[in-house]
């Protein structure tokens, strides 16, 4: 057989001997995190880890789903051939609410404030009483109670594969059949799907992540995890689609206006990120109100008023990793088209997001004055491993999906013009 | 002496005709020359061997200086000539200058865009030797044409025109400057 013909677009391809391989990576680090827990008085900071893991992969899977409707709903031609990847990454939900229990169960059983102090009414605040006599949790209990946040977190993971399973049912089976429906059904599917995605992605970013420091509020903090989402997403599937090209099943059908395509969106988004991150913080800055300052001075100074590492982390990871880097590199043609060049700044975003999520969710944990944990110490440990499990078990999914539909959308209307992207 | 004519203009019938012409006319190394076709045809960019636009740099100066003078005007106004407490803030900080300095930076880049656009594509023109050509009408029309010019070192009036004869030009005319 020769090999042109295997890797024709219209045929299935290969399964990788890497799914075993991701999947024992992933069972290594979740092993690895979960030996964490051995240490003495370690389980809040394993537990905050494993949050930080598998937010970053929750983020990144709702970018595909957000960029697979956004591609429908607009009737996009070019992305056509790269949609077949985000619906592979789509298979990763089921997984994500499974590792996701691990945190509903312990805290549901366990200490309830294990990671969301609000959800003890017993915790004991740094200076002022518990969270009961807290008028500041009171007021917000109807919002901030427990049975609320299962019952969201179940909906969100329902509403997020139920979306997934749509979109892929109808791609999958018009690769067979050919039938103009399914491009209907998907459209119809992208129109409820984005408002849906949008609240969802929102309310988890609200409970999981935001509520970790109940006092606080930002009406920007939705849009930031959004702006995470689809950078991690666009930044992922950019080091898919150069991997099926080295092995050769792209080869044909990636040009460089796709990835020029793809490049400018990242610009796109990492400009979009830098907007609503200042904006949150040049509002809470110029405001200079208590009740929402407290958040940014846990992540920069000590009680005493010494600067801490979260201060040098939100300067040169945020600032300059997260903003200016990409920013620069990407406004240059050829480092969005030069694989080799394009695969670097993709490997880089993802690193930069994960640091953002550690920024916002890893300063919860305090010392017995009330300031912040530092990022290098042995509990970033747990926060490594955590992603790396985590992010194993993602790519087995992918992979495990990867066999299971033809390459590209081979009988999608649009695919003939996505073959074809020009400038 | 007799002005030099400006060049040698050849007709074309169809998209694939003038294409391919024209990538014959880049591989003889000709550099003063251009297509005038009646729509957009895409790939023809490469077929003629013309490099990406050097708008950008344009755009990033323009962008740059945008920046530079957002941040050092609320310096200059609020913390040099007129120094003002406002709200308990510092007389001087990037973070109130930065709103400033970002759509400062977003208005000279697109000045410098749309500038430095019309600066190398040297419009608006309002005369050139190729509307004397009979037929040039139908260049935005049905026809497609190359003009080599006499200007290009290359260019030599016998060669020219027997390179754009085999290259399947018809019609071929010298322009007048």
């Amino acid at each position: 057989m020769s090999n042109s013909a295997k890797n024709a677009p219209g045929s299935f391809p290969a399964s990788s001997p890497g799914a075993n391989r991701a999947l024992a990576v992933g069972i290594v680090g979740i092993v690895a995190t979960a030996g964490g827990l051995l240490l003495p008085n370690n389980t809040h900071a394993v537990a905050h880890s494993w949050l930080v893991g598998v937010t970053f992969w929750v983020a990144i899977t709702i970018g595909m789903l957000l960029m697979t409707m956004i591609h429908h709903i607009f009737d996009a031609s070019w992305s056509t051939v790269i949609r077949r990847q985000w619906e592979h990454g789509l298979a990763a939900f089921p997984w994500l609410a499974v590792l996701f229990l691990p945190l509903v169960l312990a805290t549901w059983f366990g200490p309830r404030d294990l990671i969301w102090p609000w959800m003890n009414p017993e915790h004991v605040l740094h200076g002022h009483g518990t969270v009961a006599n807290d008028i500041l949790y009171v007021k917000k209990s109807s919002f901030l109670s427990i049975n609320m946040f299962m019952g969201a977190t179940a909906i969100f993971f329902t509403v997020w594969i139920w979306l997934s399973a749509r979109l892929r049912k109808a791609s999958f089976t018009q690769d067979s059949d050919g039938d103009l429906k399914w491009t209907r059904m998907n459209r119809v599917t992208a129109a409820f799907g984005i408002p849906l995605a949008a609240l969802s992605l929102t309310f988890a970013a609200i409970y999981w992540i935001k509520s970790l420091e109940y006092h606080w509020f930002s009406t920007m903090y939705g849009v930031w995890f959004f702006a995470n989402c689809v950078r991690g997403a666009l930044a992922i599937s950019v080091l898919i689609m150069l991997w099926l090209y080295v092995r050769g099943d792209y080869k044909g059908i990636l040009n460089t206006n796709h990835l020029h395509s793809i490049g400018q969106l990242m610009l796109a988004f990492t400009v979009f990120w830098a907007y609503v991150t200042f904006s949150q913080y040049f509002l809470i800055w110029n405001a200079n109100v208590p009740e929402e300052t407290f958040w940014y001075n846990l992540r920069e100074i000590n009680a005493d008023g010494s600067p801490n590492q979260w201060k040098y982390v939100g300067i040169f990871v945020l600032v300059f990793g997260h903003f200016l880097v990409p920013f620069l590199y990407l406004l240059s043609y050829k480092h969005k088209i030069v694989h080799s060049k394009i695969k670097f700044i993709a490997i880089w975003m993802p690193c930069v997001i994960f640091f953002d999520l550690c920024y916002n969710i890893l300063p919860a944990l305090k010392n017995e004055h009330g300031d912040a944990l530092p990022l290098v110490s042995v509990n970033f440990i747990w926060t490594i491993t955590a992603v790396i499990g985590v992010g194993g078990i993602w790519l087995y999914a992918y992979l495990k999906s990867l066999p299971t539909a033809k390459l590209i959308p081979i009988r999608d209307p649009r695919i003939n013009e996505s073959l074809l992207h020009h400038e | 002496m007799a002005a030099q004519p400006h060049g040698l203009i050849a007709t074309f019938e169809t998209a694939p005709e003038v294409y391919h012409a024209a990538e014959k006319v880049r591989d003889a190394g000709y550099k003063f020359w251009d297509c005038i076709t009646p729509f957009p045809i895409h790939g023809l960019d490469k077929a003629m061997g013309v490099k990406r636009s050097n708008v950008p740099k344009f755009s990033l100066t323009g962008g740059i200086i945008g920046f530079c003078t957002g941040m050092s005007m609320i310096w200059f106004m609020n913390a040099f000539d007129y120094p003002l407490v406002v709200g308990g803030k510092p007389y001087f900080s990037p973070m109130f200058a930065f709103p400033v300095s970002y759509e400062l930076t977003i208005l000279f880049c697109a000045f410098a865009t749309i500038g430095g656009m019309f600066f190398l594509n040297r419009l608006p023109m309002h005369y050139h030797p190729v509307l004397k050509h009979d037929t040039i009408h139908r260049g935005m029309d049905d026809q497609f044409f190359i003009v080599i010019e006499t200007r290009d070192p290359k260019f030599d009036a016998a060669r020219t025109r027997a390179l754009l004869e085999k290259a399947g030009g018809k019609d071929i005319k010298e322009l007048e400057a």
